[in-house]
């Protein structure tokens, strides 16, 4: 039985528990230089319609120690750029037998098109501004590892709300496993209706930071202020940035995240993101596991 | 040849008519409506008894694709569908490669539509207001309504410029032209692929908010107010277009509307997993707009309902939402909705119900239809409904080219059996074999 991990709102609680136990235990097992599945048979797609250099290498890593092969789709060498649909392109890796596809596309909900064509799993790898779901569970590991537990924490998601699936995908993990989930940004960057999505919405920072256990940090993208959605990234820094002072009004205790590529100096400062209550090496870490156990769930777990 | 629809339920909203009778057709004429009293000399006869007798329907909002996207549909098959849905009258869209903005192209169209291949039904091109849908410069309006456009429009790609539409209705009302109006302020639309609300913050899909469209419905309904121009606001969707529109009518702009099935069948929400054959232009929106939308049609504000119908190929929906085009095959079925979700659930009556998809519309704009006047029509034109049958909706018998249809496998209440422009055009398999009898 093989399944997708085609985003964080469809799954249960159980299921997000049962990736983030295996994604624990493969990095216990890797580290030790214990013996982790091998799925050597298998050939795993790599489709990156998107660049992403950072969350490729990751997958690419994952794959490597359960001994898949990985077969890489880079977009501008594909049949993409040739004007194939994307049924057509998934159509073709299915019938070159490959068992599974990681996917990475500017469109959201693509990946639902994507294994409705392909038959086999179909690891969403982020699409569009909808779902992260890989993100979200190396940031589950990386806040158990930090404070033991997830549920009764506070956390604080701040930035580009709006545009984010790393913010959707995780909100719905920290709600579903019990966390106080707190969206923070200027209006022009939270969503206008949030009926549908979890937590709270904050547009001060102080409110949204206090007592906090963790604070996730957003990318800012340029074409925001191109956009007209804040002045410039000075406004933004001076508004929203993470920093040593601002972190006053959380818990003593709190961690600080960033999914990366981070923005120096504007989302976060140089000493918050490199001093000691970051997370942020650990999240890299922690994405090669979750993804080995997306992987290994994604392909039924027969060994 | 003389053909007698006997016994039916004549609804007729030209004559204000809802009476029990029968209609004598003599060649391609309607001669006598109500009791018959001349019986002689009948060569056929269609037994109506329970079934409803109105005027053909008129769909003031239908995309043909002909010429430049004949795979999508072509005026074979669509007026084909349209004769299968009830219509005796269409109107066609100018959004085609090349658009209709000269009169070559209208004559095009309407030799390929009277043709004996196709399905029979009226069409009524409606040209383009600017040269190419650009949004620039106006059409030569004059020659082409001299070939036959009933109306101009920009349809999906309105005109932005103030100035222009100004000049635009201006001219429009010189020729007695009526404007169709899409409503969209597109530097608040640009990009957006569903309603902007609850569920596109949910799917991370990028929104269209209702804003657009009312901004530009309030500044075209100013717009005709001011100049005089007969105004038709296409497909509105949103409870605050609607109370524009009806602000609007209270102070004397000469403004008129239509709504689509899908704005009153479907919410946001249908859009699920990111199922492409939900999205719409404008988008499907909210409970609340709905029923809004259903007072507003019960209380005539919405005057027309007309199907948009927007044929696409498979191939060009089975692609990421975002990059799919808009709009859905609907002219087989709309009758159907709307009988099923309007008039058997008590919001319009009978002749409201034939009002907006036959009367009104060709009242709009001006067309010899929509009527069951002796005379008043080139040929005869009516439409037989059995307004109670139950039937399953099925792509794959639809006669559209296209299967990007919202409405399959959907059951409703109610059906055009026969469909009559000058003879018979279409006679549905549920129309009882026994209730046809030839006599020649």
């Amino acid at each position: 039985m093989s399944s997708n991990l085609l985003g964080i709102r469809n799954l249960e609680p159980d299921q997000i528990n049962e990736l983030i136990s295996l994604g624990r235990d493969f990095k216990k097992r890797v580290r030790a230089e214990e013996s982790v599945p091998n799925l050597s048979r298998k050939v795993v797609g790599m489709l990156f319609f998107e660049n992403s250099t950072r969350t490729r290498v990751s997958f690419e890593q994952a794959a490597y120690y359960l001994g898949m092969r990985s077969s890489n789709f880079a977009t501008s060498a594909s049949s993409m750029s040739k004007g194939e649909t994307l049924k057509d392109t998934i159509l073709t890796l299915r019938h070159e037998r490959l068992d599974g596809l990681v996917m990475r596309h500017k469109s959201s909900g693509s990946p639902v098109l994507a294994a409705r064509h392909f038959g086999g799993p179909v690891i969403n790898a982020g699409d569009g501004q909808h779902e992260h779901p890989t993100q979200a569970l190396a940031d589950a590991v990386t806040i158990i590892e930090r404070k033991g537990t997830i549920e009764g924490l506070k956390v604080a998601i701040v930035g580009d709300v709006k545009h984010s699936r790393v913010a959707r995908s995780n909100g719905w993990l920290l709600e579903k496993l019990g966390a106080e989930v707190r969206f923070v940004g200027p209006r022009t960057l939270l969503p206008t209706q949030t009926a549908n999505l979890p937590g709270a919405f904050y547009d001060e920072l102080d409110e949204g930071l206090e007592n906090v256990d963790v604070v996730i940090c957003l990318r800012l993208q340029k074409e925001r202020m191109e956009q007209g959605m804040i002045g410039s990234t000075g406004e933004y820094a001076h508004m929203y940035q993470i920093n040593a002072e601002r972190l006053q009004v959380a818990d003593p205790g709190c961690i600080v995240m960033h999914p990366g590529p981070i923005n120096r100096g504007v989302e976060i400062d140089d000493p918050t993101a490199d001093g000691e209550r970051s997370a942020i090496t650990s999240q890299i870490e922690n994405g090669v596991f979750v993804r080995m156990a997306s992987l290994y769930w994604c392909f039924g777990g027969n060994a | 040849m003389r053909t007698l629809l006997r016994n039916g339920r004549i609804i007729d909203p030209s004559q204000g008519l809802d009476v029990i009778g029968s209609v004598l057709i003599e060649d391609d004429q309607v001669i006598e409506v109500g009791e018959i009293e001349d019986l002689s000399d009948i060569d056929e006869v269609y037994d109506c008894t329970g079934f409803w007798i109105t005027p053909g329907l008129v769909d003031m909002h239908v995309h043909l694709r002909e010429p430049g996207q004949e795979h999508k549909e072509t005026i074979q098959t669509g007026t084909q569908a349209a004769a299968a849905g009830g219509y005796t009258t269409i109107c066609c869209m100018p959004n085609t490669n090349p658009p209709l903005d000269n009169p070559a192209i209208i004559d095009f169209i309407l030799d390929k539509s009277a043709s004996p291949e196709a399905g029979g039904v009226f069409v009524a091109p409606v040209g383009a207001l600017t040269k190419g849908l650009q949004g620039k410069e106006l059409s030569n309006l004059g020659a082409m309504k001299r070939a036959g456009i009933v109306a101009a429009s920009d349809e999906g790609f309105p005109v932005q410029n103030s100035q222009l539409m100004t000049d635009a209705m201006e001219f429009c009302v010189q020729l007695g032209l009526p404007i169709m109006a899409h409503c969209d302020d597109t530097s608040l639309s640009e990009g957006g692929v569903m309603n902007d609300g609850a569920v596109s913050a949910m799917l991370g899909l990028k929104g269209t908010p209702r804003t657009a469209e009312e901004i530009a419905t309030m500044r075209n309904c100013l717009l005709s107010l001011h100049t005089g121009c007969p105004v038709h606001i296409m497909r509105v969707s949103t409870w605050g277009a609607v109370e524009i529109i009806r602000l609007m009518k209270s102070l004397g702009a000469p403004v008129t509307c239509e709504i689509c099935p899908m704005h009153f069948t479907f919410t946001e929400e249908h859009i699920g997993d990111f199922d492409t054959k939900f999205k719409m232009q404008p988008p499907l929106r909210t409970k609340v707009d709905i029923e809004l939308l259903e007072q507003a049609l019960q209380d005539g504000t919405i005057d027309c309902i007309a199907s948009d119908h927007s044929p696409h190929a498979s191939h060009e929906v089975d692609v990421p939402f975002d990059e799919a085009p808009y709009g859905a095959s609907t002219i087989e079925a709309t009758l159907a909705v709307t009988l099923t979700n309007l008039m058997h659930t008590g919001i319009l009556t009978p002749l409201e119900t034939i009002n907006k998809l036959s009367t009104k519309p060709a009242q709009v704009l001006h067309l010899d239809a929509g009527t069951l006047v002796p005379g008043e029509t080139p040929v005869a034109q009516l439409t037989v409904i059995d307004p109670n049958v139950e039937w399953k909706f099925d792509r794959n018998k639809s006669f559209s080219k296209s299967k990007n249809a919202p409405f399959h496998n959907m059951t409703f209440k109610g059906k055009a059996l026969l469909t009559f422009c000058g003879g018979e055009i279409y006679r549905d398999a549920l129309f009882p074999s026994e209730r046809y009898a030839i006599y020649m």
